[in-house]
């Protein structure tokens, strides 16, 4: 597909849809606390622009994400590294981790606001939590992945246990891991809005609950949309970082199919 | 000819009997209402589980189903004609038709605004010290918010005199653990849980200072005027439970086990101190009857928030015709 014709698509796409819901708006005449049109969610969003409400509940709720992105991410490859390659802690955690994974975070939020405060700490908390096993079954599963070939071939021209992780499994891994990132990344955005539910003052998830505390059902979708696009953003930074990073990796693919 | 009259009287009689007749004297099938709640089952919903379980509502010709769904989410649906009636408290409704939502309260419930400030801090004798401490409530939004500008507004003071900190439901943990020394709760339930863990409290209710409109039922303007007597059977129905609640609390509390999962297990004592004092507030006289200067002082709150604009009245928001 050429370049235009993406760009088109990109664009048609958009204006047929919003053009489409402000139909239905139009002729099922619908009030604005059922479906508010598009053109009145766009005065919410200019107005909260405009008194500055959405910029600072977007940049508190950015921060839990991005704070519980990191945490997550750090805990997620130092457990996926261990358990990848320790069998017993692999049969010790792997259980706990993995069950642990069917408590629903809209169940423990409340628990971990009991016990930890309702503060910045605890949103960035469960950010974390939410974050953690995606990267962390991918980190497993790409340092697993390493072929054994190669690994024994390290072995035996001596490579130590660091040029071992610097030269083979890290490379073997970034793929999966940067997948397992993508996805914890877009997942973070849920971790943040379920922790300003429970309470907050601020955030996007705390804009949400107003506006449905007030009927304003504009100001629901203008924060439920600001929240699309900061994932969508980070969405495509790491697609961004991924495709630079693995550009040997398109060579790889492009060689193959050659 | 004995059985030419024979066959002309079954003739006659089958005649007479139209199949839209027959149909008419068939039982008519009970309208269904979905009733969203608004909470969790309760012990304060006794007089709903105590009308279905005597058939009152069955006799009005009603099949009563429970929707435990948050408050707004209810109000919503009402205003959306989804479902015919809702419980919602009274600026719930002035905040809802300032979106154009077509409700209105129809009955009053509770006779008093069922939300009070409880402070640990015995030293705090009045509203008026509150000025610089922190205020723990569930969120910026809901009848427990708003119940709190009311008190500030009553002691002359405004929210930027005081912290507030949203922490959702957990007012008795926070209060136990120590984290907070004041709290919004809703006075007919959690002032009873603290006092049976031992707690000294100071309790500040917003009845007492600011009276306002309170929790009772919502239907739409659709259903008003095209169904008015549906919400006079559901109206009757609900009157009769809450008046053999009234009677026969022990009753009440019996029937209440059947709803609520683990109100068996539950402490009685305790539970049965909640029904008291929920209770207590549903005195109505008449019952169901509203009462305009509760609602003047609700709109003066809401307008004094800035939560309403609109330039309504208090008029707007209620109808009397059902409860007279």
């Amino acid at each position: 597909m050429t370049r235009n014709k993406k760009l088109v698509l990109w664009l048609v796409f958009p204006i047929g849809f919003i053009a489409f819901w402000e139909l239905i708006v139009i002729v099922a005449d619908l009030p604005p606390f059922i479906l508010p049109s598009p053109s009145l969610v766009f005065d919410r969003f200019l107005i909260s622009v405009k008194d500055g409400t959405l910029l600072t509940h977007s940049l508190t709720t950015l921060s839990e994400m991005l704070t519980g992105l990191f945490v997550g991410t750090s805990a997620a490859i130092f457990f996926g590294y261990i358990i990848a390659k320790s069998r017993v802690f692999e049969a010790l955690i792997s259980p706990i981790l993995v069950s642990s994974q069917a408590i629903p975070i809209v169940a423990a939020a409340p628990l971990l606001v009991i016990w930890f405060g309702n503060g910045f700490f605890t949103k960035a908390l469960i950010c974390s939590l939410v974050v953690f096993f995606p990267v962390f079954v991918n980190t497993v599963i790409g340092i697993k992945s390493v072929p054994r070939q190669l690994s024994e071939l390290a072995k035996s021209l001596n490579a130590s246990k660091w040029q071992i992780l610097i030269m083979l499994e890290i490379p073997s891994a970034l793929a999966l891991f940067l997948s397992g990132l993508k996805i914890g990344a877009t997942l973070s955005v849920i971790g943040a809005v379920v922790g300003e539910f429970i309470g907050a003052d601020e955030g996007l998830g705390f804009l949400i609950n107003l506006g449905r505390g007030l009927f304003d059902t504009a100001l629901v979708f203008v924060a439920v949309l600001t929240l699309m696009f900061i994932a969508l953003v980070l969405y495509g930074l790491l697609s961004w970082v991924e495709k630079s990073v693995l550009y040997w990796n398109d060579h790889q693919k492009a060689s193959v199919l050659k | 000819m004995k059985h030419v009259f024979t066959i002309l009287l079954v003739f006659t009689l089958l005649t007479s009997c139209s199949p839209l007749e027959i149909s008419l004297k068939k039982t008519p099938e009970p309208t269904i209402v979905r009733l969203p709640m608004g909470y969790i089952p309760n012990i304060q919903f006794a007089p709903f589980y105590v009308a279905l379980e005597k058939g009152y509502f069955a006799q009005n010709g009603i099949e009563l189903i429970f929707d435990y769904s948050f408050e707004t989410d209810g109000i919503a649906l009402v205003g959306a004609n989804q479902v015919p009636f809702s419980l919602a408290s009274g600026e719930q409704v002035f905040l809802a038709r300032e979106q154009k939502l077509p409700i209105r309260y129809v009955y009053t419930w509770y006779r008093d605004y069922p939300v009070s400030l409880l402070s640990t801090d015995l030293s705090l004798m009045s509203l008026e010290e509150l000025k610089g401490k922190q205020i723990a409530l569930p969120g910026l939004y809901g009848a427990s918010y708003i119940g709190l500008r009311a008190l500030l507004y009553s002691a002359g003071l405004s929210e930027s005199d005081v912290n507030l900190n949203p922490i959702g439901y957990t007012q008795i943990e926070s209060i136990l653990a120590g984290a907070e020394q004041n709290v919004i709760v809703y006075s007919n339930n959690e002032p009873i849980l603290l006092d049976a863990q031992g707690v000294e409290f100071n309790q500040f209710s917003v009845a007492e200072y600011f009276n306002m409109a309170s929790n009772g039922i919502v239907t739409n303007e659709h259903t008003i005027e095209t169904n008015p007597e549906l919400v006079t059977r559901f109206l009757n129905a609900f009157r009769q439970g809450i008046e053999d609640t009234i009677s026969n609390p022990d009753e009440a509390y019996e029937i209440s086990k059947q709803y609520i999962e683990n109100l068996a297990l539950a402490d009685e004592a305790i539970q049965k101190e909640i029904l008291m004092a929920s209770i207590s507030m549903w005195q109505v006289e008449p019952y169901g009857s509203i009462d305009r200067e509760n609602w003047a002082n609700m709109l003066e709150v809401l307008v004094k928030m800035e939560l309403v604009k609109s330039g309504m009245t208090p008029e707007e928001a209620y109808t009397d015709q059902f409860s007279k």
